[in-house]
């Protein structure tokens, strides 16, 4: 009992602390965070990274790949072997959950079973000391904010998923942190509230002005909502840039896959001229800018909706070739063809208006090409 | 005896209702399911109650009983000897200050094991050594106190060679006190186990999330760990109560003749071939345990709607 006035005297006091007081600027800053399990599971390796306040990030990667241990060294719910986490000039390290001005929503909620969605809400202020008229007040506006002003006395599992989902937000809102940490945040809901809930998030940071760190292995996802994606693999930082720059140009094999709809040709440079490489793929053959000496293993990459199909037989050498069709794939907007260059998989993707046309061709083969300018060098 | 055993059976029962509330299967499913257990209940639970109670109101004769003669006396015989009802109020006394000492031991035990130990695999090593003393036989544990506490038993032995006391202690055994630790002894086990199961099923991101939302240590166990353990809590104090209420054999070796219980009244009213002032003695004990752990349950309502 004693023990929340002298926390929410802290709080004040961090919140307070001038910018730059230990070093970093402004934002969150991780510097060469590692973090090793016992039994040595590297799960995150070397990771930089600074983040803006206000800013949107997401950390994409497959399973596995230490997502949410980052995560949980931002809440303090873990601690870096070695590294330094700040925020706004301020050592995170070694400081408790409960006196770091960021907030988790957790993987499924967390939400206190014997408490109503009033009292769950207003559970971080009654912890910062505050009086119990004016925490309710305050928290039965953030359960107006996500529209649950008619649920306020059920208990969490009188609610839906998606109910839940909002109560955990609001939960977090209401102790007004510097960044909100959300781990998989549409994991338990169905696919038209997850579409619904990625536009109502997105208002709702863009209209608070915190910081949102947003966990998914959904590229999808993380592409439609993010200011900034951060892509993990095996604990490292693939490539960090806005949902253009990894959509356009992703840096390496890893996340070219990894975001979908890309294909790689990897092999050895066959040609070097002019700041143009030949790459000689298992098949393919594929010419791209870059400068690369002859004989370097190297890859490359084209978006599948760059590559160019044509049902007439003609094909040139580089930048094209001959596909099978397996599968036209209506998608609404754009068809997508699984194509089959002699075994290896390749896509493309074209108009949804020659779908006809396109599909007379399944089970036969076609001509893919595409630009010089379309296609780009990856590292391995 | 009796009496005690098929509470104990009601208290199982309690636990389980505690534990149901999914959908409601209909028809023969449900008899099947269902059946064999209400049968088990019918059979050992609810006919001998019945018995009991109707045995309460028969005659008492020289010889025994008259089953066709109907009366209220053995309740009157029971209540106009001061002995029943100051024993009586004497066993709920003991089974209160049992059952806050179980759960003064059993919770931080429980806690200790279930919260702070994160490996399973320990975590049910040491679940392990706390029943231990289940491998032992129920008298050989009882017996045991006698070399401990008795006149010539470690205790006196060792005060007196520390020259801390020159007479040996007479409280320790035969007395209120070695009866009450003793049964502590005993029960503390049943009051361990659904608290550690209960915590066990806490759902640690819930511990997480009130730590992250700011609250300390204490916060964390008074707004979140201890509210939901209370179910077990509940279902030990069930056991214990029920168990402590119906207990004569401890009493009785323990205690020697200097401590009674209801359940030791009874014994001496059975064996004296007063069959219905035992049956009144065992309904009205059913009837005080049925009155306690509604107590208990409408305590747990309360606690819930707060
Ligand atoms: N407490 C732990 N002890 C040992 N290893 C762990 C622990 N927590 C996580 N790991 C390991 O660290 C790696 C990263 O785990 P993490 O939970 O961060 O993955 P993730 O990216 O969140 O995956 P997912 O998408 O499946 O949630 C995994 O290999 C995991 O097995
Ligand atoms: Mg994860």
């Amino acid at each position: 009992m004693s023990t929340t006035p002298a926390s929410q005297a802290t709080a004040g006091a961090a919140s307070a602390a001038p910018v730059g007081s230990s070093g970093g600027g402004s934002g969150l800053h991780l510097d060469g965070v590692y973090r090793v399990f016992p039994g040595g599971v590297v799960a995150v390796e070397d990771v930089n990274l600074h983040i803006a306040n206000g800013e949107y990030v997401v950390f994409l990667g497959p399973s596995g790949c230490g997502k949410t241990t980052t995560l949980r060294m931002i809440g303090g719910h873990d601690e870096p072997s070695q590294g330094t986490i700040s925020l706004d000039g301020e050592i995170l390290n070694g400081v408790t959950p409960a006196k770091r001005p960021v907030t988790t929503v957790f993987q499924h909620f967390a939400l206190f079973p014997h408490r109503n969605v009033l009292q769950n809400v207003a559970f971080g202020l009654k912890m910062r000391g505050i009086g119990k008229v004016e925490r309710e007040k305050q928290a039965r506006d953030a359960i107006d904010l996500v529209g649950l002003g008619q649920m306020a006395n059920r208990k969490p599992r009188e609610l839906s998923s998606g109910q839940q989902q909002r109560v955990a937000l609001s939960r977090v809102l209401v102790t007004r942190p510097k960044a909100i940490l959300l781990d998989e945040p549409f994991g338990d809901l169905d696919r038209l509230l997850q579409l619904r809930m990625r536009v109502e998030l997105r208002a709702l940071q863009r209209d608070l002005g915190i910081t949102f760190i947003h966990v998914t292995h959904n590229q999808e996802e993380a592409l439609s909502m993010a200011d900034r994606i951060v892509v993990m693999d095996d604990g490292r930082l693939q490539q960090v840039g806005t949902p253009t720059d990894l959509a356009r140009h992703p840096k390496n094999v890893f996340v070219a896959k990894f975001m979908g709809d890309n294909n790689t040709i990897r092999g050895p440079v066959v040609e070097s001229r002019d700041g143009v490489v030949t790459v000689q793929g298992k098949l393919l053959r594929g010419a791209v800018r870059g400068d690369l000496p002859v004989g370097q293993e190297t890859a490359m990459t084209i978006r599948a909706s760059a590559v160019q199909v044509s049902t007439s037989p003609e094909a040139a050498a580089v930048n094209a070739g001959r596909a099978r069709l397996n599968f036209a794939e209506y998608l609404g907007d754009s068809v997508k063809l699984h194509l089959d260059v002699q075994g290896e998989p390749f896509l493309a993707k074209v108009d949804e208006a020659r779908y006809a046309e396109i599909r007379a061709f399944e089970g036969q083969d076609v001509t893919v090409s595409w630009n010089l300018e379309d296609g780009q060098l990856l590292e391995l | 005896m009796e009496a005690a055993e098929a509470m104990l059976g009601d208290a199982t029962m309690s636990g389980a209702v505690l534990a149901t509330t999914g959908p409601r299967r209909s028809g023969w499913v449900t008899l099947g399911w269902a059946g064999p257990g209400a049968l088990w209940l019918l059979v050992f639970l609810i006919a001998p109650v019945t018995m009991i109670v109707l045995a309460s109101f028969w005659t008492k004769t020289n010889t025994g009983f008259d089953a066709f003669k109907w009366t209220f006396s053995n309740y009157g015989r029971l209540f106009d000897t001061v002995v029943y009802r100051e024993v009586l109020v004497d066993t709920l006394k003991n089974a209160f200050i049992v059952l806050v000492l179980c759960l003064l031991i059993a919770y931080p035990v429980a806690y200790f094991l279930a919260v702070c130990i994160k490996s399973i695999r320990l975590q049910i090593a040491l679940f392990i050594v706390v029943l231990a003393p289940f491998w032992t036989a129920y008298v050989i544990r009882i017996i045991a106190w006698y070399p401990i506490l008795g006149r010539q038993g470690a205790i006196n032995y060792g005060l007196e060679k520390l020259g801390i006391i020159s007479a040996p202690l007479d409280f320790l055994l035969f007395s209120n006190f070695a009866v009450v630790l003793a049964l502590v002894q005993l029960y503390v086990l049943f009051m361990v186990t659904p608290i550690f199961f209960q915590l066990a099923t806490i759902d640690q991101s819930a511990v997480e999330a009130a730590r992250d939302l700011g609250a300390s240590p204490y916060k964390v166990f008074r707004e979140v760990i201890l509210p939901l353990s209370l179910p077990g809590v509940l279902i030990g104090c069930i056991f214990v109560f029920v168990l402590v209420m119906g207990e004569f054999a401890t009493v009785q070796i323990i205690g020697g003749n200097q401590i009674q219980s209801v359940g030791t009244i009874v014994r001496s009213y059975y064996t004296n071939i007063d069959l219905p002032a035992a049956a009144a003695g065992s309904s009205i004990l059913v009837a005080v345990m049925m009155i306690g752990v509604a107590v208990l349950l409408r305590f747990a309502k309360l606690r819930e709607a707060v």
